[in-house]
C-alpha cells in the first residue's frame, strides 16, 4: 500500500507540474504570441510603451520564459496564485472563498447525484426490461443528452419562476408563492438552512447528467454481477438479495464508483461554471467567467489554474482510496 | 439404377459466406431506434446544408436580418407562428412577415436561424472530432504497436489530459486566442483526442501478438503496412463507436463555448449562442421558447447520436471500451 500510495502521489505531483506548465504555456507564451501581451491588458490600450515597459517589469513578463515559469510556481507553492489589478487584491483572496461556494455545490451535487444513480441504477438491474425499467432507461437517456446550461434555466424557470406568477409546471396555482430562491447563495456557517435552500436548484442541476451516467453504469455492473456463480454460491447459502447487494455486489462496485467521481470532479467544476452563472451563485466558475469578461488577466490564470490543481488532487485522492477499497489494485 | 446423389434435404442449411459490412447490416437493419437516430442526424445534416438556404430563400429572411416589428413596443418577442406585430405594436398584422418558430431578442427569425446554427454545430463537431480521431488513432497505434519509451511517454500523456479540466482549460484558452471558427475547433480537438487514444492503444496491445499480424511480419510487411493495413481495419468497429460518442460529446461542447460567448463569433448563429441570448438577459422568462427551441434541439441531436452509438456497438457487436 505505502509503495503504491508513494507511486500514485509522484504520478500526481508531475501531474500537477505539467499542468502548471501547460497552464503557463497557455496563458503567458500563447498569449504573448497571439499579442495579447498581459502588461498591455493590464496597463490599458492608451497606455504608453514607457509605462507598458514599467509594468511589464513589475509583472515579470519581460523576463526569459523559463524565469518566468519558475517564478510562477515557486509563487504557486507559498499559495499566491498572483495580483488581481483590477479588483486591487491578491487572486487567492479572491478565489478562495469562491472556491467554497463551488465546493458547496460540487459536493452536493455529488451526494444527489449518488443517491439517485444508486436508486435508479438497482431498480433497472433488479427488474430488467420490466416497464418501470425502460421508463427509466428512456429517462436517462434523456437526461445525458440535455445540456447542462439548458437544463439549469429551465429547471430555474419552472420550479423558481413561475411559482413567483402563480403557476406551476403551467398549471395554475392560485396564488403567487416564493418557494425556492431563483438566484443568489448564503454560507452555510451564517444560515445552514438558507444555504440549502438556496443550493437545492443548482444541485438538481449539475445532479441530472451525472446521475444519469452514473445510473447506466451502476445499472450495467449490477446486472453483469447477478449472473456470476458467486452470487449463485451466496443465493444458494441463503443470502438474502438485499444481502448480496450491499455485502457483494456493494463492496465491487464501490471502488469503480470511487474512481469514476475522481475523474469527474474537472468535468463537474466545467458544469459548474454553467450552474453558478444561472443560479448567480459567486463560485470559481462565475469569478473565473466575469474575469474573462473584465479581461482580469492574472485572476483568469489564477482561477484555472487552482481549478486544475484541484481536480488532479480529487484524482489523486480517489486512486488512493479505491486501492484501500480494492486491494487488487494495490498489488498490480 | 440411378447413381445421382440424393438431394440434400430442405432442412440442411449451407453455411452463407457473409462479409463482416454484411453481418453488420443484418443486425443493424432490425435495430429501429438506432435507425431513428440515423434518419434524424441525417435529416438535421441535410437541413443544416441544404435546408438552411432553401427557408431563407422561401422565407425572405436572411438569418441576420433584424425585423422592427418582430419585437413587441415592449421589446417581447414573438411566440411561434406569429407574425409580425401591425402599427400598434401590439397585434398581430396578418399580412405581415410569418415567423414559424417566433423571433430572438433582435427581432430574427428563430426558425432561420436554427438551421443555420445547425451548421455550425455540425461543422465543428465533425471537424474537431476528425482531428482528434486523427492524432488520437495514430498516437495509439504507435503507443499500442511499438511499447517501450514512446507508450510510456504517450500513456502518461493521455492520463494527464484526462486529468485535466477540459471545459475550464477550454474556456480559458478560447479566452485567450479569441473566438473564431478555426480557433473553437482547434481548441475542441485539443481536448477530445485522448480517448480515442486510450481505446486504439489498449486495442492494439491486446492484438499486437495475434497471429495474423506475426503472419504480416513473416511476409515482409513493413512496420507502417502492419500498422495501418493489418490493424486498423480491425479497429474500424470501435473506432466508429466511439467516434459517434465523441461528436455528440464536441455538439455539447462547441454549444458549451458558444454559451459563454467563446465560439463562433456573433452575428454568425450558433445553437449555444442562441440558447445563452434568451438566457443570459432572463427574456426566456418572458418568451421561455427562446431557450426551449435550441435546447430542444440541442438535447435531440445529442441524444441521436447516443443512440446511433449504441446501435452501432449492438450491431458491430463490440464491447464498449467507455
Amino acid at each position: 500500500m505505502i509503495r503504491y500510495a508513494t507511486r500514485r502521489l509522484i504520478a500526481a505531483a508531475v501531474q500537477l507540474l505539467i499542468i502548471t506548465f501547460v497552464a503557463y504555456v497557455l496563458f503567458f507564451l500563447i498569449a504573448d504570441l497571439t499579442g495579447a501581451n498581459p502588461a498591455q491588458r493590464v496597463a490599458g490600450k492608451g497606455a504608453s510603451p514607457a509605462r507598458v515597459r514599467q509594468i511589464a517589469h513589475i509583472m515579470g513578463t519581460d523576463r526569459p520564459w523559463y524565469a518566468q515559469y519558475a517564478h510562477f510556481v515557486s509563487q504557486l507553492v507559498r499559495g499566491n496564485l498572483g495580483y488581481s489589478f483590477q479588483r486591487r487584491q491578491p487572486v487567492s483572496q479572491i478565489v478562495f472563498p469562491a472556491a467554497g461556494v463551488t465546493a458547496s455545490l460540487v459536493i452536493g451535487a455529488a451526494v444527489l447525484w449518488l443517491v439517485i444513480a444508486v436508486a435508479v441504477g438497482l431498480v433497472g438491474a433488479l427488474r430488467p426490461r420490466s416497464l418501470l425499467d425502460r421508463v427509466l432507461t428512456i429517462g436517462v437517456q434523456t437526461s445525458i443528452a440535455a445540456p447542462v446550461f439548458w437544463v439549469a434555466p429551465m429547471l430555474s424557470y419552472l420550479l423558481a419562476y413561475q411559482p413567483t406568477q402563480g403557476r406551476l409546471l403551467g398549471i395554475s396555482l392560485g396564488r403567487r408563492v416564493d418557494w425556492l430562491p431563483i438566484e443568489g447563495y448564503v454560507g452555510p456557517v451564517a444560515n445552514p438552512l438558507e444555504w440549502a435552500h438556496h443550493l437545492i436548484l443548482p444541485w438538481l442541476a449539475l445532479a441530472i447528467g451525472f446521475a444519469a451516467l452514473y445510473a447506466r453504469f451502476v445499472r450495467a455492473f449490477v446486472l453483469e454481477q447477478l449472473s456470476e456463480e458467486y452470487v449463485k454460491t451466496a443465493r444458494a447459502k441463503g443470502a438474502s438479495e438485499w444481502r448480496i447487494l450491499r455485502k457483494h455486489i456493494g463492496r465491487l462496485v464501490a471502488p469503480s464508483i470511487v474512481t469514476l467521481l475522481g475523474l469527474d470532479v474537472g468535468v463537474a467544476l466545467g458544469g459548474a461554471l454553467f450552474v453558478e452563472q444561472v443560479f448567480g451563485l459567486p463560485g470559481l466558475g462565475y469569478v473565473g467567467l466575469s474575469s474573462i469578461e473584465n479581461l482580469d488577466y492574472p485572476l483568469t490564470v489564477g482561477t484555472i489554474t487552482f481549478a486544475a490543481l484541484v481536480a488532479v488532487a480529487a484524482n489523486a485522492v480517489a486512486d488512493l482510496a479505491q486501492a484501500i477499497l480494492d486491494p487488487r489494485v494495490r498489488v498490480a | 439404377m440411378s447413381t445421382i446423389a440424393a438431394p440434400l434435404p430442405d432442412e440442411v442449411q449451407l453455411p452463407v459466406a457473409r462479409s463482416p459490412a454484411q453481418d453488420f447490416w443484418l443486425r443493424f437493419r432490425h435495430d429501429y431506434v438506432a435507425l431513428a437516430a440515423a434518419c434524424f442526424i441525417v435529416f438535421v445534416v441535410l437541413a443544416a446544408i441544404a435546408g438552411a438556404p432553401l427557408v431563407a430563400w422561401v422565407t425572405g429572411h436572411p438569418p441576420d436580418r433584424q425585423y422592427v416589428n418582430g419585437l413587441t413596443i415592449d421589446g417581447v418577442p414573438l411566440a411561434p407562428f406569429s407574425h409580425e406585430v401591425g402599427p400598434d405594436g401590439i397585434h398581430q398584422n396578418p399580412h405581415g412577415q410569418f415567423f414559424l418558430l417566433g423571433t430572438d431578442k433582435l427581432g430574427r427569425d428563430i426558425f432561420v436561424r436554427l438551421l443555420y446554427g445547425a451548421r455550425i454545430s455540425l461543422l465543428v463537431a465533425f471537424a474537431a472530432t476528425g482531428a482528434a480521431l486523427l492524432i488520437g488513432v495514430v498516437l495509439g497505434m504507435l503507443a499500442g504497436y511499438f511499447g517501450g519509451i514512446g507508450d510510456a511517454v504517450i500513456s502518461r500523456a493521455i492520463e494527464t489530459a484526462m486529468a485535466f479540466p477540459a471545459l475550464l482549460f477550454a474556456v480559458g484558452l478560447a479566452a485567450v486566442i479569441g473566438a473564431g471558427l478555426t480557433n473553437v475547433i482547434a481548441v475542441i480537438t485539443l481536448f477530445s483526442w485522448y480517448y480515442p487514444a486510450r481505446v486504439v492503444r489498449s486495442a492494439v496491445v491486446s492484438l499486437r501478438n495475434a497471429p495474423f499480424v506475426e503472419a504480416a511480419h513473416m511476409t515482409g510487411a513493413s512496420h507502417f503496412r502492419v500498422m495501418f493495413r493489418h490493424l486498423l481495419p480491425q479497429l474500424t468497429a470501435p473506432i466508429i463507436v466511439y467516434a459517434t460518442g465523441v461528436i455528440a460529446a464536441n455538439i455539447l461542447f462547441e454549444a458549451g463555448l458558444s454559451y459563454l460567448g467563446l465560439g463562433v463569433p456573433p452575428p454568425t448563429p450558433s445553437w449555444g449562442q442562441m440558447l445563452s441570448d434568451g438566457v443570459s438577459n432572463g427574456l426566456y422568462r418572458v418568451q421561455p421558447w427562446l431557450a426551449l427551441i435550441p435546447g430542444l434541439s440541442l438535447a435531440a441531436l445529442m441524444l441521436s447520436f447516443q443512440l446511433l452509438g449504441d446501435g452501432l456497438r449492438d450491431a458491430f457487436a463490440t464491447k464498449s471500451a467507455a
